[in-house]
């Protein structure tokens, strides 16, 4: 029986192909993943070990209320730690540095960097067993007006040795000389950072952190014992620092980002998971072809003896080779795709780092076990049908299997399945759960609607074929009029295939309706907020600037007055808390709301914070700051924020800055009278200082909150592309077997004068329909679910690009003609008189 | 002449395992001709009616049909002439199961993109005597009925000939008596010129003409009558 498997799979090397890659590439995201993911982690534990390796004990500023899973852009520790930890016994050397982010750097031009990875101004340490770096060329800054670059930024920038090198953080723009290249652990680049290192008292001022440190490292003398000096530091320090010995901060750092990463690699998985779905149903359609196909050679075992478990064997045998060989496949692929994620990952800004491709067990097992899992599932219903072709077909001509009980029942099931789906997801969205169940709630309620939909779908084949056809009937006539009826031939299986595609469809559908409604809901809430002509931001639309190119516009003539918002964090009953800071005076003159007066103690609180707290003007709000201080608000007021800017806590920027650390801009509205001053005025006012800010206008703000909400849209339309293309391959798949089944009818039409064009017509309108059949369905499925997911946000504008969605469902039709391709060319060059004595 | 082949051969396979299906045959099939082609199995009759229709080449000689010599023309040419000058009959029918019986007769057309005769098929559906079945599938007609819609697909544009390969091999005898009863009509009512392959002795009674092959020769060339049991001796090679 063994033997029988691999004949089967063996025979039709093209559909083993087809079929195995619709397993494979749905591995190859979750292999590729993992090696991604784990390859950077592996990075940067390399990179942190070796920053950490020479320092006993780490002090850094305590993390725990930064919302931010980076510890970078914490306020620094104040000089006096450092001459308290000198004291402590035990202590042989002590260094505080500097390690600060939001500087930014330029290039040979004069222009900031485009890459969008992160830039540290730093310190170079005068023990070289801190900090990791090594000199790769030249040597460490030594004077104020020298700086050492890695070498990887220097050879992707083109600078060297002896080149001026210009840095503007909170201090206006100053040009360097470039005195060395640096190394960490032999690898050229920090993790995809730019890092900058200065000499201490520079990067102190350049920073704006004149005495104060990002980090103090420190080393133990010799025959003391770490963990006892670390304890006795700990107990002479304030609580707004953390106390770890070299080797926690590492794992710290590393932690931090495995975390972030995490959430990127769930992302990916989400959408592996995806592609694999689609992939059950290539898989469960061919093994139901193909078991049709054989249903002769089935009752020929049963009739010479085979039992029913001996045919579900064989079947399933197949399928274990299938999903052996297309997992395989996908682990390679793989390997191979990680570095192409870091490449699309990199195209977008993001450059990541990597020393070398990491392969972990897990990743092998679960590659291989997920794949393996997923193709026996898919094809255990068809096996099952195997098994109950009766002996006596053997004798007869035109077998056709029984109906099974599972197809009887498919469509109350089908019924049932859709309505728990919708079901599921609307308690996921609407009945206020915790995040994690609520999303799982979703995605399996989305998932259990996709079947339901795909087993309601045999039902809807004919019905849309028949309007979709139509048009291509009366264009292209007969070719046109075969083609339809042959997709409602079969309709379960066309009705398979089509669904999914369908699945791909519904969720480009949703991210493009999602993407559409959120960026004219971010152009209603900046029209209905901004009162300003402009805004002041940081070129890559979030990092907090120096809040100097602020003093500079308010300065400007014509300019009539600026408002600062600073984000910030705090927790408040042990839970993270958004917190922005607001300059109390100009605020309220540009921008729409209405804010209380805020004084030293006093918070406003947003109206969804407020209601979900029962909280009410008058009440005492208690947080904690980054910086360890304990703070206690009178709610001054509640505030409606139809622009969305205002987090659940606003307080003044006075308190931002004295208790929260916090002394740059995040973003600044900026009004003037429309003849007084211009845009391009307030540009080169900052241009020559901080070129890193950029001023917009209203209209370019909404266009640049669109341009990113467009990325991400590129980015997820990119991951689903590899679902459209498992779904294309299924198209593929079932034609060519509809080929191979229809050979003779195909001989005939050969014979009595069909031209090999119009052949290929036939099949590829065929395809066509198929595809837009999935089109029609995944539009209708992701408006629902754009419909539904919507709804649980406030004031979302929900506009349906029709345009769009008639684009998507003229691109199934492409995606169709792209998938007849091969079955087409098979079908029109079938040997005439072969196909006609075929049996 | 509608059809004329000169020294026709046909040989599959190279070296030592060549076959030769046809080994040099000269025949004309002249207009309002009724012809069967008989022999026993692997004489190399369907190989001969393949080269005739434009379905396969010759290894060497020639075909002209309906003055175009066949091997002049190309892959697409050929499929040009076979649908507007020929016409099949297939021993297992080969209707499109997708199509009604009346779109199955009209195939021929609507592959070519032409209007419908309508007298003309209104004819040929009298003839077939199936006008109340027209709406049906092929999966609701008998296999007589299928068949006497593949002699109405074969007509149905007028072809200059029409091929019919063992037309009543699937079909048993009442069935098979319609059928041929049907095609002899065709020749004599419509002037249509038939070659059609059979085993059936009975079926070739009723051409004008039997041709009798062997070893890829024809060895008999006369009317049915005295068909049957030919030898080598009494082989004439030309005319009616
Ligand atoms: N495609 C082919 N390849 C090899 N040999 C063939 C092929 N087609 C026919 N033959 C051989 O040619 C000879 C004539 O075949 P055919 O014309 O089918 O005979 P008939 O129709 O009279 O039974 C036979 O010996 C047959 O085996
Ligand atoms: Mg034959």
């Amino acid at each position: 029986m063994r033997r029988v498997a691999l004949r089967g799979l063996l025979a039709r090397k093209t559909r083993l192909a087809l079929t195995a890659l619709a397993v494979a590439l749905g591995v190859t995201l979750i292999s590729g993943t993992y090696v991604f993911t784990d390859t950077i982690d592996a990075s940067f534990d390399r990179i942190f070990s070796a920053a950490y390796k020479g320092a006993d004990v780490v002090i850094t500023p305590n993390d725990d209320v930064a919302l931010s899973e980076s510890s970078d852009d914490l306020p620094p520790i104040e000089g006096a730690v450092l001459d308290r930890i000198e004291r402590i016994e035990g202590v042989e050397n002590v260094e505080g540095s500097i390690f600060d982010q939001g500087g930014t750097f330029l290039t040979k031009k004069g222009e900031p960097f485009a890459a969008q990875g992160p830039k540290f101004v730093a310190s170079a340490f005068d023990d070289e067993r801190f900090g990791g770096f090594s000199y790769a060329e030249g040597r460490r800054p030594r004077t104020p007006d020298e700086v050492a670059i890695d070498k990887a930024t220097a050879r992707r920038e083109g600078f060297s040795v002896g080149d001026s090198f210009e840095i503007q953080a909170e201090a206006p723009k100053q040009a360097y000389t470039i005195s060395g290249l640096t190394q960490v652990a032999g690898v050229d680049s920090y993790g995809g950072a730019a890092v900058a290192q200065l000499t201490l008292p520079e990067a102190q001022r350049v920073t704006g952190k004149q005495g104060k440190y990002d980090e103090i490292d420190l080393a133990v003398a010799k025959g003391q014992d770490a963990d006892a000096v670390s304890a006795a530091i700990r107990a002479a320090l304030p609580k707004n620092v953390d106390v770890r010995t070299g080797a926690a901060e590492a794992a710290d750092r590393t932690g931090e980002i495995s975390d972030d990463l995490g959430f990127l690699q769930t992302g990916l998985l989400a959408f592996a998971g995806v592609s694999l779905f689609v992939g059950a149903f290539i898989i469960f359609n061919t093994f139901s072809i193909t078991v049709a196909q054989r249903a002769r050679e089935f009752a020929l075992l049963r009739t010479l003896g085979a039992s029913r478990p001996q045919v579900l064997r064989a079947v399933l045998g197949e399928g274990v080779v299938l999903g052996v060989l297309g997992s395989v496949v996908g682990l390679g692929l793989g390997i191979l795709v990680a570095s192409g994620l870091r490449a699309l990952f990199k195209a977008f800004g993001f450059e990541l780092p990597s020393t070398g491709t990491v392969l972990e067990p897990r990743t092998v097992y679960v590659s291989l076990g997920v794949g393996v899992v997923v193709t026996l599932a898919a094809c255990l219903t068809p096996a099952l049908r195997a098994t109950r072709v009766p002996p006596v077909a053997a004798l007869r001509e035109g077998v056709a299997l029984p109906a099974s009980r599972s197809s009887r029942l498919a469509f109350p099931l089908a019924l049932v399945l859709t309505g728990l789906g919708v079901a599921a997801m609307s308690v996921g969205l609407f009945a206020g759960l915790e995040e994690s169940p609520a999303l799982l709630l979703v995605g399996l309620g989305a998932g259990a609607t996709f079947l339901g939909v795909a087993l309601l779908s045999p039902r809807l084949v004919g019905p849309i074929a028949s309007v979709i056809g139509r048009p291509i009937e009366a264009l292209f006539g007969v070719t046109g009029r075969l083609a339809r009826e042959n997709t409602v031939r079969q309709p379960g299986r066309t009705a398979v295939t089509a669904a999914a595609l369908m699945i791909g469809v519904a969720l480009v559908t949703f991210a493009t309706i999602f993407a559409a409604g959120g960026k004219s809901t971010i152009d209603a809430a900046i029209d209905a907020g901004l009162r300003g002509q402009a805004v002041l931001q940081n070129q890559d639309g979030f990092s907090p600037f120096a809040a100097g190119a602020t003093r500079r516009v308010a300065e400007l003539d014509g300019v009539e007055r600026v408002a600062a918002v600073r984000f910030v964090q705090a927790r408040v009953e042990g839970e993270g808390l958004a917190v922005s800071g607001v300059d109390t005076e100009a605020f309220p003159a540009l921008y729409r709301t209405a804010l209380p007066p805020l004084g030293d103690d006093s918070v406003a609180v947003s109206e969804d914070y407020a209601e979900q707290q029962g909280i009410r003007v008058g009440d005492t709000v208690a947080l904690t700051t980054a910086t360890a201080k304990r703070l206690e608000l009178r709610v001054a007021g509640i505030v409606e924020d139809k622009g969305r800017l205002l987090d659940e806590l606003t307080v003044s920027n006075d308190v931002v800055a004295r208790d929260f650390g916090q002394r740059k801009d995040s973003l600044v509205i900026v009004g003037y009278s429309p003849g007084k001053a211009t845009k391009a005025a307030i540009d080169n006012a900052i241009k020559a200082d901080f070129p890193q800010v950029e001023a917009l206008t209203a209209e370019e703000f909404k266009d640049d909150a669109a341009g990113q909400v467009d990325q991400l849209l590129v980015l997820v339309y990119a991951l689903l592309t590899l679902t459209v293309i498992v779904a294309m391959f299924g198209i593929v798949n079932t034609l060519v077997l509809s080929v191979t089944e229809r050979t003779r009818e195909l001989g005939m039409l050969r014979a009595i004068g069909t031209s090999r064009r119009q052949i290929r017509r036939v099949i590829r309108y065929e395809a066509v329909i198929t595809a837009q059949i999935g089109g029609v369905l995944g539009i209708l499925l992701g408006l629902l679910l754009a419909l539904l997911v919507t709804r649980t946000i406030d004031d979302f504008s929900l506009a349906i690009p029709y345009g769009l969605l008639l684009g998507l469902f003229l691109a199934a039709g492409a995606a169709g003609i792209l998938a007849a391709v091969l079955p087409a060319r098979r079908a029109s060059r079938l040997n005439v008189l072969e196909a006609l004595a075929y049996e | 002449m509608i059809v004329t082949a000169t020294g026709l051969t046909r040989s599959y396979g190279t070296g030592e395992a060549t076959v030769r299906a046809l080994a040099g045959v000269d025949v004309e099939f002249p207009a309002g001709a009724f012809t069967a082609i008989m022999g026993p199995s692997g004489s190399g009759k369907s190989t001969l009616m393949h080269l005739l229709a434009g379905l396969d080449r010759p290894t060497s000689g020639s075909v002209v049909l309906a003055g175009t010599e066949l091997a002049d023309l190309g892959d697409k040419e050929l499929t040009t002439l076979r649908r507007d000058k020929v016409g099949f009959i297939f021993q297992s029918f080969n209707l499109l199961p997708v199509l009604s019986a009346e779109e199955n007769i009209l195939l021929p057309l609507s592959i070519a993109g032409r209007e419908a005769d309508q007298p003309w098929v209104d004819r040929l559906i009298d003839a077939i005597g199936l006008r109340d079945r027209l709406g049906h599938r092929p999966a609701e007609l008998s296999g007589g009925q299928q068949q006497r819609v593949a002699v109405a697909r074969a007509l149905a544009s007028r072809p200059a000939v029409v091929f019919a390969d063992e037309p009543t091999g699937n079909l048993d005898s009442k069935t098979s008596t319609e059928v041929m009863e049907l095609l002899r009509r065709c020749v004599d009512e419509f002037g249509q010129t038939i070659v059609m392959v059979t085993h059936d002795p009975r079926a070739a009674a009723y051409a004008d003409r039997l041709v009798q092959l062997e070893d890829g020769r024809i060895v008999r060339d006369g009317a049915p009558g005295a068909a049957a049991g030919t030898s080598r001796s009494d082989a004439v090679t030309h005319g009616v």
